[in-house]
């Protein structure tokens, strides 16, 4: 029997299924002829709460995603973070910098008392999680790498080093000597250094590598004429809950 | 060179800025000189197809700058404007090679028609009044042959390439963000062959970023194919480091286990070097011997000006200038000129090695445990920046895939780096270069030491991309080999200052000694038993060797054959061979003589304690053996079992008769002898001394064997033993050498690399396995 797949969002902006259903054809049918899609609100109508494999985008929020999740994890064999937000809090957790009484302020002015809000925070501050499929978005073929990684039963071939190597397979020209910062040096890679090959750097939207040298990232971003401020700024963007907030 | 660029030379700012303009709007590129001399300095840095020639100029006048270009630049079609035309100029300049002259001021379209009848003609007969003008050109090339260097003109070149581009994939220099890269060609004149560095190596196309090696299938039919890309190739613009980490790579994977996918790529790809004439303020090229090469192109251009020098460094190179291009024997001058290019260049270099690269491997060697590494590494990102971009890096990881039907895949095997955190972890978790500056040093060291004793050439070509590419601007081999220059430098000088300190005269000067004791062993060996005179211990150990001095004979060297274990006076056994032998059998009790030493190591008896012990000497070998045999036995609870084989060639030549006999008889030792050949009188084995190895029992796991002997019998008693299963590690031999100095001076007991009077005599059979003269 083909594994059933369930996707479900929490607080996000829903671009990551929104990249799923993005497939080509051809990759969709491949998909849909390895596995069984039996939720996924953006996509399908039904609805079905037997499945096995559960994506997860977005983070947690507020208090009532928490018991959800919790009710998703224990129907999941498999649970896989999908997407920045789900997989490091992503840019959610930019609020995390302010009160949360702050927060609800700023967004819902003198409705603010009905409103229920806490610090941003990805699934595995959660629950456990099995599998990340990282990103802002994720891209489709590594979507379909660990799909195929869960349905062999082996870790998928996601990179711990940082983007610089897949900017060097790119032939890119160092951000940092065309006059821009990046944090391409302790960013996961993975993406194939996307965002630099088109023109861009780095924001870190797939987390940090394991080991990151953020001291080190630091005093390079200053050398490069950042202010103190400025180089911590560029890792809240994606980087608050994991690296800011230590 | 640019088909339709024209230089204007006029000191009237208003005749040259209105041609200038009327030109460049009829297409042309343009550029102007306002004097004879600017003029002269554009023409030696850029190539021109027209000049338009004012004649009358202050300083050097048209017809001066006329008799210099055609010295330098005959190609050059020159054009006379005059506002006075007079026979004797115009007869002048036309002999200098002009094509034909306006007079002033001029007609645009005029200019304009004679300007393209100029450029049409280019190629074509020249005209009569240059034909009978020029010198006889250079002969033409009759057969382009490997080794040859000749003349390609710029304009050639660029058509030889127009040429390759339908018949393979064409890669060459690029500019990228202001930055230099190697990328597909689709036209020639996108090359760039004055760039100084790429951003990334030529390398990606030997061994690309990322490269599927299998394709398989999974399952029932589970089948794995080799997948192989042999298309053809080129790669145009290779500077010569890069061609010598090629040839390093070409190490690598052409000879032990050969690569299939390198190969494939190596033999279909068509490499067109040029000279570095602008290197990267990062290159130290120079100091890594990687600024020129004689090999591994199959051209090499080196930039002249109008043309390039093409040196052809293959039948393949040969063949494609044959097919291709036209070429021509260079001039005297020219080969003067790629002499000068080539050598201006070499001052361009901003960086070099401190030390000569030859030094790099011992120096690494010797600070392995410097400080260096560990405060360098602290700011390392392990982004691998340093080693993606490296042209002599070529680790990689292997990768499956399969397709989402789960029955089909490929294997792919995409770069990796030994300065990424996982480089070396393994799946339980281990990480066994785990921390920066471990990882730091193994680059520096590959680079240094490593890739050199493994595959003969330095694993750095000196190229800058690794310190260009490091943000936290570590990477520099250069800068990390010269510091751990400088740390060498330091701790020589201290060393030296302490070594300048004491003077021990005695160095030769032999102690007295007494003979206290003489007995004859056989007509030819005695053994002699000395005391110092001094009254001190000689302090040796087993295996080690003095040396004896008969003052006005001479000294000679002799292994110590009794034990430490025994009394304050230690014994020597000689056979009567020479000078000093003769003398010292001479010797009467009471006589003194001189000893030097203890010298040598010894047997290893830290690493003999506790094993079972097999001792073989053949003859004379039993004189150092006796020695180690006496020790175990005064120290017999700290060895296992001890077995002792001797073999004397006849019953007449065994030595030292008492002690064979009490041996035999002593429980605590297994003693079995044999003689060669037998008499009447011998009742005991016969046959050499391999023959005893079968009759004693032991375990190979826990057993060593001191062996020593006549050379020829090592042979035969390390067959024997290996029969046995015994490792090369516990198979200890004592060499005999000629020894003169005993102090690792003189040089006579040099076995390769190694003093045997220091290092030996005694060696386990591993280690002579890697010393080709021993054995």
């Amino acid at each position: 029997m083909k594994p059933r797949v369930a996707f479900f969002d929490f607080s996000s902006c829903e671009g990551c299924q929104l990249e799923a259903i993005n497939l080509t054809g051809e990759e969709l049918l491949d998909l849909v002829s390895a596995v069984d899609i039996v939720n996924f609100r953006e996509a399908i109508t039904e609805r079905d709460d037997n499945y096995d494999i559960a994506f997860i985008e977005g983070s947690i929020t507020c208090e009532s995603e928490i018991p959800r999740l919790q009710k998703i994890r224990n129907q999941a064999k498999i649970l896989v973070a999908f997407g920045a937000c789900a997989c490091i809090g992503g840019v959610n957790c930019l609020k995390n910098h302010l009160s949360m009484d702050e927060v609800k302020e700023i967004v819902y002015g003198k409705d603010a008392k009905y409103y229920d809000t806490i610090p941003a925070r990805p699934i595995n501050a959660v629950v456990p999680v099995d599998y990340y499929v990282r990103g802002c978005p994720p891209q489709t073929a590594e979507l379909l790498k660990v799909v195929k990684a869960l349905l062999l039963g082996k870790k998928p071939d996601i990179p711990n080093h940082p983007v610089c190597v897949e900017c060097k397979m790119a032939d890119n020209v160092c951000v940092f000597e065309r006059g821009m910062t990046c944090l391409g040096p302790v960013a996961r890679a993975g993406c194939g250094a996307i965002c630099v090959t088109s023109g861009q750097w780095c924001w870190g939207c797939r987390g940090l590598v394991d080991e990151p040298n953020t001291d080190s990232e630091k005093s390079i971003l200053q050398k490069y004429g950042l202010t103190v401020d400025q180089a911590v700024e560029k890792f809240k963007v994606y980087n608050t809950y994991t690296e800011v907030a230590k | 060179m640019e088909k339709n660029s024209v230089l204007i030379v006029d000191d009237e700012a208003i005749v040259r800025e209105s041609i200038r303009d009327w030109l460049k709007d009829a297409g042309y590129r343009v550029a102007t000189a306002e004097s004879g001399e600017e003029a002269l300095e554009l023409i030696e840095k850029q190539d021109f197809s027209v000049m338009v020639l004012d004649i009358r100029m202050p300083g050097k006048t048209g017809i001066t700058v006329l008799k210099e270009v055609k010295a330098q630049r005959p190609w050059i079609k020159s054009i006379i404007i005059t506002a006075y035309p007079s026979g004797e100029t115009v007869g002048e300049a036309k002999k200098l090679g002009a094509i034909d002259y306006l007079i002033k001021p001029v007609a645009p379209d005029d200019l304009e028609r004679l300007i393209r009848e100029t450029l049409d003609s280019v190629g074509r007969e020249p005209t009569v009044a240059t034909k009978v003008e020029v010198k006889p050109k250079p002969p033409a090339v009759e057969k382009v042959e490997v080794k040859k260097s000749l003349v390609i003109t710029k304009a050639n070149f660029e058509s030889m390439v127009e040429k390759l581009l339908p018949e393979m994939e064409v890669f060459g220099v690029k500019a990228r963000h202001g930055k230099y890269v190697y990328d597909r060609i689709n036209q020639a004149e996108e090359l760039r062959l004055d760039y100084d560095v790429t951003t990334t190596p030529p390398t990606k196309y030997l061994l690309p970023a990322r490269e599927t090696i299998l394709k398989f299938k999974v399952g029932d039919e589970s089948k794995a194919q080799p997948v192989i890309d042999a298309s053809p190739r080129a790669i145009i613009g290779v500077h010569p480091y890069d061609i010598k980490a090629i040839e390093l790579l070409d190490e690598v994977f052409m000879t032990v286990n050969p690569d299939p996918n390198y190969i494939a790529r190596r033999q279909n790809t068509l490499i067109i070097g040029v000279d570095c004439l602008n290197p990267s303020p990062r290159s130290f090229a120079p100091s890594m011997g990687t600024r020129l090469t004689d090999t591994g192109f199959d051209l090499l251009l080196t930039d002249i000006g109008h043309s390039y020098m093409v040196t052809v460094g293959s039948e393949k190179g040969a063949n494609i200038l044959a097919k291709y291009a036209q070429v021509r024997e260079p001039t005297g001058e020219e080969i003067t000129r790629q002499k000068v290019v080539r050598d201006e260049a070499l001052t361009r270099y901003k960086l070099a090695l401190d030390v000569p690269k030859e030094k790099l491997l011992r120096l690494l060697q010797d600070n392995y445990d410097d400080p260096y590494w560990e405060s360098r590494s602290e700011t390392c990102l392990s982004c691998g920046s340093c080693v993606m971009v490296c042209p002599t890096c070529f680790c990689f990881d292997v990768q499956d895939d399969v397709a989402l039907s789960l029955k089909e895949g490929e294997r792919y095997r995409r770069w990796d780096g030994c300065m990424l955190v996982d480089f070396a972890k393994v799946g339980t978790g281990e990480n066994f270069r785990h921390d920066k500056a471990s990882r730091f040093r193994h680059r520096i060291f590959r680079k240094g030491k490593y890739i050199l004793e493994r595959y003969g050439m330095v694993g750095c070509v000196g190229c800058g991309r690794c310190s260009a590419a490091c943000l936290a601007e570590i990477a520099s081999p250069v800068e990390a080999f010269n510091a751990i220059a400088e740390v060498a430098r330091v701790k020589e000088a201290a060393a030296r200052m302490l070594r300048e300190v004491p003077l021990k005269a005695e160095l030769y000067t032999p102690r007295p000694a007494e003979l206290v004791r003489v007995d004859s062993l056989t007509p030819r060996e005695k053994v002699f038993e000395f005391r110092l005179k001094d009254g001190k211990k000689l302090g040796h150990r087993p295996g080690q060797f003095v040396s004896v001095s008969v003052l006005g004979i001479g000294e000679s060297p002799f292994g110590i054959s009794s034990s430490p274990t025994r009394d304050g006076t230690f014994q020597v056994a000689v056979r009567k061979v020479g000078d000093v032998t003769s003398a010292l059998h001479n010797l009467k009790q009471g006589a003194m003589v001189g000893v030097r030493g203890p010298f040598g190591n010894g047997f290893p008896l830290e690493a003999l304690q506790g094993k079972d012990i097999l001792v073989i000497a053949g003859g004379i070998g039993l004189f150092p053996l006796r020695s180690l045999i006496q020790y175990m036995l005064d120290r017999r609870k700290d060895f296992g079992k001890v077995m002792v084989l001797f073999g004397a060639r006849s019953p007449a030549e065994r030595l030292f008769l008492d002690e064979l006999d009490a041996w035999s008889k002593n429980p605590n030792i297994e003693f079995l002898e044999t003689v060669d050949r037998g008499d009447t009188s011998w009742k005991g084995n016969v046959g050499v001394i391999t023959t005893l190895i079968p009759k004693v029992q032991f375990d190979s796991r826990k057993t060593m064997a001191v062996v020593v002997g006549p050379p020829v019998m090592f042979r035969f008693v390390i067959g024997e033993l290996k029969k046995r299963d015994l490792a090369d590690e516990n198979i200890i031999m004592s060499l005999e050498r000629r020894m003169k100095c005993g102090v690792g001076k003189c040089g006579h007991c040099q076995i390769n690399g190694v003093y045997v009077c220091q290092e030996g005599p005694v060696f386990t059979l591993a280690q002579l396995r890697t010393l080709r003269e021993a054995v």
